[in-house]
């Protein structure tokens, strides 16, 4: 009986104990919206060398020095630093929250390059819809230069090139993502017949956030038909993102020296490792200006 | 028999005490940080909180992703490098107001409670104007926060920029609580 009454007293008494705790909960329980796209899958708009699911928000305007540094093979050379020297210089624009559109200027390679990105699905934070993000980049280039000789140089028409991407992206911890990125590059001409102007690739791409402001990211590219004239390999690129905040500093080591889609996935001639000639030490600044 | 009785008359008493509380749904909670870099502001207007006048209580509560900031870059870093919105969605305070009369047309009170940032609770007191129109509160006040106290990290390059005092104002209007 004594429990009983005991019971009934600490019953009683504990909606009054609670009172406090309870407004909270009430406001737990109110209808408000906490889905949400999930936020920072990649750090900028390329992970490494080829572009990842992000996209720039509405009015913003992000002015890009891309570089790359590498030696020339059995050259005892008196350069500084390195022997060649190869850079892009570019300007993406964020339209709207989902339309991203760039172009930039390649030196001294002499390649003019322009391309949309457009978000088609997001990851939402309660894992709600699709698990995965998806964005459609659609990137033209148009080489001045000579690069590796597989196209044909007569006329405006036949130094073209298209590159086609779906990204396909999920961030799977808050230090985790992943992109797989399946694409086409058409080429106008080519000049051996043995070369198809068609390519199917595919790319990978990982991002690891070591703390807030810095992640190692890697990438390979791997191409299902590639180049029969010229021995090609697939692009690869280990590096590190770090986050200054209005600046991105990309550091990374590669294979290849061109910074368009349809030159680094179908044209590079090197495979990776660290001999002179091989060896690519790459280096990108995006600086990000809110319009 | 008799207990069940009880019961169901205390839940009834309870449920009628619940009238009395007061709820706001699009709270504006602001915070500015200066320094002679750079001064970062952002606004949040989806803030919930109720009042229960009777009992003097009152607890808010902020969403981290619904701070709207000038530049977007700005409201990422916000929520994936300094308050880490995907680990700590939430902040909250639940509170007291000391000396509350439920009746006053205007009154300026001390509300002593705790306040909850990145999961990290510390007790605060804040000074606070409250005024009662027909059925409506409407309460006003501002608070400084120090980073350090939530455990908010910021790099030594970007330690300039980013205040260690953080000032929070906010302001909310209760209508009645219509469960």
């Amino acid at each position: 009986m004594k429990i009983k009454s005991l019971r009934l007293i600490l019953l009683l008494g504990l909606p009054f104990y609670t009172t406090g705790q309870s407004l909270l909960d009430k406001l737990e329980k109110e209808p408000i919206d906490t889905v949400a796209n999930v936020l920072g899958t990649f750090q900028g708009t390329r992970i490494s060398i080829g572009h990842s699911v992000e996209t720039r928000k509405k009015n913003t305007l992000e002015v890009s020095f891309m570089s790359r540094y590498w030696n020339v093979e059995q050259e005892s050379s008196n350069s500084f630093i390195a022997d060649r020297m190869c850079a892009r210089f570019g300007l993406d624009y964020g339209i709207s929250d989902k339309l991203t559109v760039g172009a930039g200027v390649g030196v001294p390679n002499g390649i003019f390059d322009g391309y949309f990105k457009y978000r088609l699905a997001q990851q939402k934070t309660d894992n709600s819809g699709i698990p995965f993000g998806i964005t459609l980049v659609q990137a033209g280039t148009y080489r001045t230069r000579r690069i590796i000789g597989i196209e044909r140089r007569d006329d405006f028409g036949d130094k073209l090139a298209s590159t086609t991407q779906l990204l396909i992206a999920r961030k799977f911890t808050r230090n985790f993502s992943f992109q797989i990125s399946p694409t086409f590059v058409h080429r106008t001409s080519s000049i051996s017949s043995l070369d198809d102007p068609n390519h199917f690739a595919v790319g990978f791409g990982g991002r690891y956030k070591v703390s807030n402001h810095v992640s190692i990211v890697s990438e390979y590219y791997y191409v299902a038909n590639p180049l029969e004239s010229v021995e090609t390999f697939g692009a690869f690129s280990l590096g590190t993102n770090w986050q200054v905040k209005n600046l991105l500093l990309q550091f990374k080591m590669t294979n290849n020296q061109i910074f368009t889609e349809d030159g680094f996935i179908t044209q590079t001639t090197r495979n990776f490792n660290t001999r002179d000639g091989n060896f690519f030490f790459g280096f990108h600044a995006t600086y990000h200006i809110q319009l | 028999m008799n207990k069940t009785l009880l019961l169901f008359l205390f839940i009834c008493m309870k449920s009628f005490s619940q009238n009395t509380e007061y709820i706001e749904r699009q709270g504006e909670v602001t915070f500015f940080s200066y320094t002679s870099v750079e001064n970062i502001q952002a606004k949040n207007s989806q803030t919930l909180s109720i009042l229960n006048p009777k009992t003097r209580q009152i607890a808010v509560q902020i969403l981290m992703r619904a701070f709207v900031f000038q530049k977007s870059l700005m409201h990422e870093h916000f929520n994936a490098s300094y308050i880490e919105s995907d680990l700590y969605p939430k902040a909250t305070f639940e509170g007291e107001i000391e000396n509350f009369n439920a009746n006053d047309a205007l009154q300026t009170k001390l509300i002593k409670g705790t306040f909850t940032l990145r999961n990290i609770s510390k007790p605060i007191e804040i000074k606070a104007t409250i005024s009662k129109a027909d059925n409506s509160y409407t309460i006003k006040g501002s608070l400084d926060v120090l980073i350090n106290d939530y455990n908010i990290k910021v790099p030594a390059l970007l330690s300039p920029n980013i205040s260690k005092k953080i000032e929070i104002t906010f302001n909310f209007n209760y209508a009645p609580y219509e469960n």
